[in-house]
């Protein structure tokens, strides 16, 4: 059974999804149990999975390797390491929490859940790829159900109803309705997520079909590519062929990850979804990014990642504070936390920027704890606005009267987003920033006040919501009673919180996959004393109480060990 | 030049499946002219057996291995013919039962319209099979002379005959280019069969002739600058008509245009790949930017038909054994997707009376069935995984890139975007928009069968390519005698042509 944990976990949602087809749509609850259930077993499976990943033999685990195509040299190579292990996990717990959250959809519901299950499983696909063709199959395939999600379910953004061409009639369908930019229906919003995607997706495709010819191998395998792909220098346009390569991959999964300059589709997609597929946008889809550049750029070019990735921690700057600013001054409530996620995946290029062991292990981490934190803030945003049929903050107020749980929880959720001390966000950040102080000091800074406008706009947001004077006509609406409406936001609080408080496994695991990589792309092995041994010295001091939490050791660099052949096996 | 026309039987074994079809064509011809009151769908299901049985005799010789060729080699049947030959006669099938519910249509000659469909698609069948230049021209004119006479079957239809005068003028004038192609090549050379060709030299007088051979070629396929015809025709012509046009009359032709150029032309690659990777780039660009503005969802999957046949260029241009495989690979995704979506076309007109963009507004809602395997089609062509279009797109990408053809593959890969466009604003009208009139709609059990064979082939294609692309590396090796793809390294700046 063990062996085959990662095809459950994959293949769970897909055969859900092709339950449902032959369900029909008047027997709601039989098409809300099958999705539950395809997703549930896909969730323990990834507990199994994150449990009894080996931190202390690293590498790829729960390998499985099928042939595909010979003449093409594809095979579906499945396979974990310490950083997709986490993210496998944090996309079917927000799975499971997502079909929660959208339990009391009316409107084609088997439809929406057939939609939502897809995009889970190929976003979990993405994550457990050892192969650049399926890896690139997953990615794309992710992104046409987000067009229907948004299309179908989604909600137009208030400025929309604002508009003098109300219906956008006259604009739609024509060559000119990509172009109006004032347009916040959510069919733009939906057209522009999946033409962004698309046309950046094809930019990465580009660069994985130069690495296919360049080195000669005739395979798509990553693991060959990395032991036995040798990219030279030919010099191609003034510059060198690999830094090309680099580039086409680097902004071709940047735009999802979404770096600053790339970031416009997200906030306006997020604003347009539906609460669960925001949350699986926000949690997992925009990861996808960043688990892309480092499986791809890190893996098989880290020579020309030392040299390039300079670049993003320039650009993780403006992300980090362009999104704070937005959010501050956004009404909206899904646009606010739209944009602090993009803000907050700038965190996540400073930590991969850095090339630091403790920096690149606490971007890992930073994923993890921001799928929790932004599905939560996601899930209760589409709790009001279910309630209230409003997402504009200043009408909003006093709510917390009204729906005490969901009062309660949101400050959980602001304060996980911040990043307070007991949520993993905590242990994240203080990673990324003790990790990339000593190579990029200023944009520490900046992460820095990053955090203090993520306080501000949170808080804003937090009291605009609940605080304050009721308008008389919310006074109807509901708090989440019952279980379904209540379990996923538990859910997701006992993980942020559980990991905060727990967090040796988890850093155990992302360290291991993070070790070898970093070892790898700068060359530095700080104290070489026995990585396994260390593993246990840290272990066993954190049970004694001798080492207070993973954090006093990740201040103290000279003490990270490194043993080269763990990430060889 | 001799002919020897001395057949023995073991030659004739050959001919089988041409021979059945032929056969048969006359048995329908005849039970059509003696049963008048004989219901005519009843003519339907004795081609598609005449046309199953056909295709269980390809697939025979395919299987078994039977190759050989007649009439000092201007016949030839090698596992590539076997492949474009089962290619058109399962096209067949599909467009007649998709054709069964549209025949009520016609005012007149219902029973001949089997007839002629099944007769140019015989002609297609001898189009796969063509070795030499004659026989090209001979076949070529056999199976359009069918179309001239399907595209205006709506008599009382002024599109339809439109369409008809368009084509059948365009059509002649591409067999005028033909004729005149094939007397230059001839006078040059003084051969016609394609593998005599080999050790040509390049004079102007060959060279003309043989762009005019492309030219008439290129209009069959549809590629721009031959493209003209193709909106107006498909727009015109009966819808089941229209999809058999969009897809057997390019696999034949494809199957020609390989004979042609990996054949005949082997040793002017160099020469020929700037022809096809400007037809290639054109055709893409201008049929996926004029794509965006249509209505009418026949004149969309008309320009997505011009882009489709600017991606098959790409494998042409490619020229080696890979790209070719990718050709009929590509080719015969686009079978499925093609086919399935104008099979939803004649369902969605049967039961609304239009053919308009807008009024497949709300299918979502309507017809659940349709809606979801017209996304599945549309999606496929614009190639997004886990569907078969994908596939295709990535192998051609693939034999591109080993060549070095950079540009082609930007501009490739620029189109998918642009595609991905247009085909989802339709998208949008069947998920998004309201219906007007939300009523559900009910589609026969025959078109049933045509879309499940579309979906059935996308997917499966898409989910499990490897059988498919064993078949067709298969089928192409005759042409194993090509270049072997160029070593990935050393490759210094010179080396990247494009």
């Amino acid at each position: 059974m063990s062996e085959y944990a990662l095809l459950y976990i994959l293949f769970a949602p897909f055969v859900g999804a092709l339950a449902l087809i032959f369900v029909s749509n008047r027997q709601a609850m039989l098409v809300r149990s099958i999705a539950a259930g395809s997703a549930f077993v896909s969730l323990m499976v990834s507990l199994y999975l994150f449990y009894a990943y080996d931190p202390v033999k690293g590498g790829f685990q729960f390998v499985q390797k099928y042939e595909w195509s010979r003449q093409l040299g594809i095979s579906l190579h499945l396979g974990v390491d310490g950083i997709g292990t986490p993210l496998v996990l944090a996309s079917s717990i927000l799975l499971f929490a997502g079909i929660f959250v959208s339990w009391h959809i009316k409107d084609r519901t088997k439809e929406f859940y057939i939609w939502l299950l897809i995009l889970a499983a190929a976003t979990i696909g993405v994550f457990m790829s050892l192969d650049l063709f399926f890896l690139y199959f997953f990615y794309e395939m992710s992104v046409i159900p987000m067009y229907l999600l948004l299309g179908m379910w989604g909600s137009h953004t208030k400025k929309y109803l604002e508009m003098t061409d109300p219906e956008g009639l006259k604009l739609r369908d024509s060559v000119g309705f990509i172009f109006n930019f004032g347009s916040n229906s959510k069919e733009y919003a939906a057209m522009k997520l999946v033409l962004f995607l698309s046309a950046f997706a094809v930019v990465a495709l580009m660069g994985i079909l130069l690495i296919y010819k360049y080195t000669g191998l005739n395979t798509f395998d990553i693991l060959q590519l990395r032991e036995h792909g040798k990219l030279l220098n030919i010099p191609v346009l003034g510059t060198t062929l690999d830094k090309i390569i680099w580039i086409l991959i680097f902004f071709g999964f940047a735009s999802i990850a979404p770096l600053w300059p790339l970031h416009s589709w997200s906030p306006v997609g997020h604003a347009a979804a539906p609460a669960a597929t925001s949350m699986l946008h926000a949690g997992v889809l925009m990861k996808l990014g960043h688990f892309s550049i480092i499986r791809v750029a890190y893996e098989i070019m880290p020579d020309t990642t030392r040299e390039l990735m300079p670049m993003a921690a320039v650009l993780c700057m403006f992300s980090i504070i362009y999104g704070g600013f937005v959010a501050y001054y956004a009404k909206d409530t899904k646009y606010v936390i739209g944009y602090s996620s993009s803000s907050h995946m700038g965190y996540v290029f400073l930590g991969m920027a850095a090339l630091d062991y403790i920096s690149l292990s606490g971007a890992v981490i930073y994923m993890f704890a921001h799928a929790m934190a932004t599905g939560m803030l996601f899930a209760m945003a589409g709790w009001v606005y279910d309630q209230t049929h409003t997402r504009d903050i200043p009408s909003l107020g006093g709510l917390s009267n009204r729906m005490p749980f969901i009062a309660g929880c949101f400050v959980i959720g602001c304060m996980a987003s911040i990043g307070m001390p007991g949520t993993v966000n905590f242990i994240a950040e203080v990673m990324i920033i003790v990790g990339s102080w000593n190579k990029y000091p200023l944009q520490v800074i900046v992460a820095v006040v990053g955090i203090v406008i993520t306080l501000a706009y949170l808080f804003r947001m937090m009291r605009g919501l609940f605080y304050g004077p009721m308008d008389q006509k919310y006074s109807h609406s509901h708090d989440a009673v019952a279980v379904v409406d209540r379990l996923p936001l538990l859910i997701m609080i006992t993980v942020s919180i559980g990991f905060g408080l727990f967090p040796m496994h988890l850093y155990n695991v992302v360290r291991s996959g993070v070790d070898p990589l970093v070892a790898k792309i700068t060359h530095v092995v700080p104290v070489a004393s026995g990585g396994r041994e260390t593993l246990g010295v840290k272990r066993e001091a954190l049970e004694n109480g001798t080492l207070s939490s993973p954090l006093s050791l990740a201040g103290d660099v000279s003490r990270i060990t490194y043993h080269p052949s763990r990430g060889e096996q | 030049m001799t002919f020897s026309l001395t057949m023995s039987t073991a030659d004739l074994l050959l001919l089988l499946p041409e021979i059945i079809l032929t056969c048969w064509i006359c048995l329908v011809l005849i039970v059509d002219f003696s049963f008048p009151r004989l219901p005519k769908e009843q003519l339907a299901y004795l081609s598609i057996a005449g046309l199953a049985a056909t295709l269980g005799s390809l697939a025979w010789f395919d299987y078994s291995g039977i190759t050989g060729t007649l009439f000092a080699d201007m016949f030839v049947v090698d596992r590539m013919a076997l492949f474009f030959k089962m290619f058109i006669v399962a096209a067949t099938i599909l467009v007649i039962l998709a054709s069964i519910d549209f025949v009520h249509r016609f005012t007149f000659f219902r029973g001949e319209y089997y007839f002629l469909v099944t007769m140019s698609a015989l002609g297609m069948m001898f189009m796969a099979s063509a070795n030499d230049l004659l026989s090209v021209f001979v076949t070529l004119e056999f199976s359009t002379f069918g179309f001239y006479v399907l595209v205006s079957y709506l008599r009382e239809d002024m599109a339809s005959n439109e369409a008809g005068l368009k084509f059948f003028i365009l059509g002649v004038f591409a067999a005028g280019l033909l004729a005149y192609g094939i007397s230059l090549v001839y006078g040059e050379t003084g051969k016609l069969v394609f593998s005599d060709m080999k050790a040509v030299q390049a004079t102007p007088g060959l060279i003309i002739g043989f762009l005019l051979i492309f030219g008439a070629l290129g209009f069959k396929i549809g590629a721009v600058p031959f493209h003209s015809w193709i909106p107006d025709t498909y727009h015109g012509s009966p819808t089941p008509v229209t999809a058999f046009l969009s897809i057997a009359p390019k696999g034949a032709a494809f199957a020609i245009l390989l004979r042609m150029f990996f054949v005949a032309l082997a040793t002017f690659k160099p020469t020929w790949v700037l022809l096809l990777v400007a037809a290639s780039v054109l055709s893409m660009t201008y049929g996926n930017i004029v794509a965006i503005a249509q209505r009418n969802i026949k004149r969309l999957l008309a320009y997505s038909g011009i882009a489709q046949i600017g991606n098959v260029l790409i494998g042409l241009a490619a020229g080696t054994k890979m790209g070719n495989d990718a050709i009929l690979f590509y080719l015969l995704t686009y079978l499925f997707a093609n086919l399935g979506a104008f099979a939803i076309v004649i369902a969605v007109s049967e039961a609304i009376g239009s053919e308009e963009i807008d009024d497949y507004s709300g299918l979502g809602r309507r017809s659940p069935f349709l809606a979801f395997s017209m996304l599945i089609f549309l999606l496929s062509l614009a190639g997004v995984p886990p569907l078969a279009g994908f596939i295709g797109k990535l192998y051609i990408f693939v034999a591109a890139i080993k060549e070095g053809l950079y540009t082609l593959i930007t501009v490739g890969l620029i189109n998918i975007v642009i595609s991905m466009y247009y085909y989802l604003i339709v998208v949008k009208k069947m998920y998004i928009s309201e219906p007007h009139d939300p009523s559900p709609l009910t589609v026969s059990g025959p078109m049933k069968a045509v879309v499940y064979a579309g979906l059935a082939g996308t997917l499966i294609i898409g989910i499990y390519p490897q059988p498919v692309i064993d078949w067709v590396v298969a089928a192409t090796m005759a042409f194993s005698n090509l270049a072997a793809p160029t070593a990935a390294l050393p490759v210094t700046p010179t080396s990247i042509p494009f």
